[in-house]
């Protein structure tokens, strides 16, 4: 009796799926119940912000990169107002620079927060995704106090902030802080040693440290694969050679390293914020010769402005001609490596599996397609 | 013993969760309570009107207008023959607004905010495009703190003006002291927003337009500050 002749077959997972957080469509080559090969199409929420920004003043192109990353537009803001800053050398106020790493630093523990819940919510702990919104909710609240929105903040500025701190942040930030420390221990509890918790993600997705740097891949995707690098320390941008802190790193390059790797950075991220709360000074939050939204022209050259984002490498290439719109924004966004480096990480594991690796990746679409 | 462990992990979590039994809850039931905004909260696009005499803070700068990144904000107002400015049409599409808040930055006279309003849906998109009246009627209760700089002053200077247009000693007598006081104001707040350097290129020159049609015979030296919100305040009165 001859063998049954098999044959691959394609499946279609997305655009419009669950799982992948945003609009991805993946076209999965199965062998039975395997996936052979997984080849991401992208491009479902493209918006031309690049584009879009050519024809808007450099003031007018921060709202609008809000919409680049908006789980840490914080960033998206800051990023290209450093670059504006490194190419005109702009001052900016020191009170400024401890607000903004104060932002950086508490969106950073709400993406990771959001991470956590949706991460769990994709392998099916329903729990966790309560929890981590939950805390979630505290420094989207902080956020909205302080600039009004609650994630298209459009809050920093080109040489600083749009607005102070109201004098409740402090208070409160210290006790969403102490609040969240808290809860970690929680979180740890429900996922760390849960024994599906580890069935599901260790071993799965491994990232050996040679191809993430190969793809490009960068945040903590990169360190869970055990290379010890973050553009805070590596490249000290802002006022964070000032602060105390680690980088932690994981060894086993797989999804459970990776969720580790993301708690491991929200407690890194709450001494920061401690540190810059503690050290606040007082003074302006904007340089003294404030930058007009309407009429400002920086002088003509080209920077390369980059920050640690949530989800690793968050740049900005900007190309000024000297007057009041940008020739070129060029934008570089974490996921879009990541995500390019999901085929390799997919070694015949089932589709629930791939599940688990596309959510540990954390890849969020709108930084894909731009 | 490898079984009992992850039994034991598993109860763990079960603790955690437990420990919400008997918790009550937090959920805001919406249509009937309603949350309590933060002040800053960017909702509703609004016009603010003068606390005294309900007019229209607006002086048709059309700064709002070229800060907008989406061209939300639409405003006419064409020169009448005394080259004054008419408000004709102001609209905010709150369709294409993306509450950015870039427009009650950029305004110098306390005339546009963001209020912390948020329910405003329709089952029409076009009843989205917000005409000047409605702006206005929605922005009446909005608290804000008035930021117009030498507001009274420009007033003390304008009364006596017109009260004894004839005498020019008296008139000149009113407008100097504040527009000294103006600058005492000014210095007293070097936070002040600079924002204002297009802001006072874009108004001085009509200003000085209008003075020159108007050539009122007790023109007297005067800053361009002083000018330029005496200005205004005819405006206001036209709007």
């Amino acid at each position: 009796m001859s063998a049954l002749r098999t044959e691959e077959f394609t499946v279609n997972m997305g655009p419009h799926h669950p799982s992948t957080h945003g609009v991805c469509r993946l076209i999965l080559t199965m062998d039975g119940e395997k996936v052979v090969k997984v080849e991401p199409v992208i491009g479902y929420l493209h918006r031309a912000l690049e584009k879009i920004c050519e024809n808007r003043t450099y003031v007018q192109c921060i709202p609008i990169l809000d919409r680049f990353e908006y789980v840490t537009a914080m960033s998206c803001n800051y990023v290209f107002a450093l670059a504006v800053e490194k190419l005109a050398e702009i001052e900016v106020p020191e009170r400024a620079e401890y607000i903004r790493v104060i932002m950086l630093e508490l969106n950073r523990i709400a993406s990771h927060l959001l991470f956590y819940g949706v991460t769990a919510m994709d392998i099916g702990a329903l729990t966790p995704f309560l929890y981590g919104l939950r805390e979630r909710e505290l420094i989207i609240d902080l956020f909205e106090m302080t600039c009004g929105q609650r994630l298209t903040y459009n809050y920093i500025r080109i040489g600083g902030v749009a607005r102070d701190l109201p004098p409740e942040f402090v208070p409160k930030c210290r006790e969403a802080v102490k609040i969240i420390t808290d809860k970690l221990v929680d979180y740890e509890g429900l996922l760390n040693e849960n024994p599906i918790w580890k069935v599901r993600n260790q071993g799965i997705g491994y990232l050996s440290p040679e191809d993430a740097i190969a793809y490009g891949v960068s945040g903590p995707v990169l360190r869970a694969s055990g290379v010890e690098y973050d553009i805070r320390k590596n490249d000290p941008y802002s006022i964070y050679d000032r602060f105390d802190f680690n980088i932690p790193t994981h060894q086993n390059g797989d999804c459970y390293d990776r969720y580790l790797q993301r708690l491991a950075e929200i407690k890194e991220s709450l001494k920061i914020i401690t540190q810059a709360l503690d050290g606040l000074p007082e003074g302006e939050i904007q340089p003294k010769k404030k930058i007009n939204a309407i009429t400002y022209k920086p002088p003509a050259g080209e920077v390369y402005a980059r920050v640690e984002n949530s989800r690793g490498e968050l740049g900005v290439y900007l190309i000024s001609d000297g007057s009041t719109k940008p020739v070129r924004v060029k934008t570089r966004g974490g996921s879009y490596n990541q995500l390019q480096a999901l085929p390799i990480m997919v070694n015949d594991c089932l589709i629930a599996d791939l599940v688990a690796i596309f959510a540990s990746l954390d890849v969020i679409m709108p930084e894909v397609d731009r | 013993m490898g079984v009992l462990k992850d039994f034991f992990n598993l109860l763990k979590g079960m603790t955690i969760t437990g420990k919400h039994l008997g918790r009550r809850a937090v959920t805001i039931q919406y249509p009937e309570q309603k949350m309590q905004m933060f002040e800053r909260s960017r909702g509703v696009v609004v016009l603010l009107s003068d606390k005294e005499t309900g007019d229209l803070n607006c002086t048709m700068c059309m700064l709002c207008m070229r800060a907008c990144p989406t061209a939300a904000i639409y405003i006419d107002a064409p020169r009448d023959e005394n080259k004054k400015r008419v408000l004709k049409e102001f609209k905010v599409d709150h369709a294409l607004c993306c509450y950015c808040g870039l427009c009650e930055e950029a305004c110098n006279f306390s005339a546009i905010k963001l209020a912390n309003k948020y329910e405003f849906s329709t089952w029409d998109i076009d009843d989205l495009v917000w005409d000047v009246n409605k702006l206005q009627d929605v922005g009446r209760d909005v608290p804000y703190v008035d930021t117009r700089k030498k507001k009274p002053a420009a007033k003390a200077a304008a009364k006596p003006a017109e009260k004894k247009a004839d005498d020019k000693k008296s008139a000149a007598d009113g407008a100097k002291p504040s527009a000294e006081e103006n600058k005492q104001s000014e210095g007293d707040k070097p936070s002040e927003p600079k924002a204002t350097d297009t802001a006072a290129a874009d108004k001085t020159a009509p200003a000085k337009d209008e003075k020159a049609v108007d050539s009122s015979p007790d023109e007297t030296p005067e800053s361009d500050e002083t000018r330029r919100s005496a200005d205004d305040d005819t405006k206001k009165g036209d709007a």
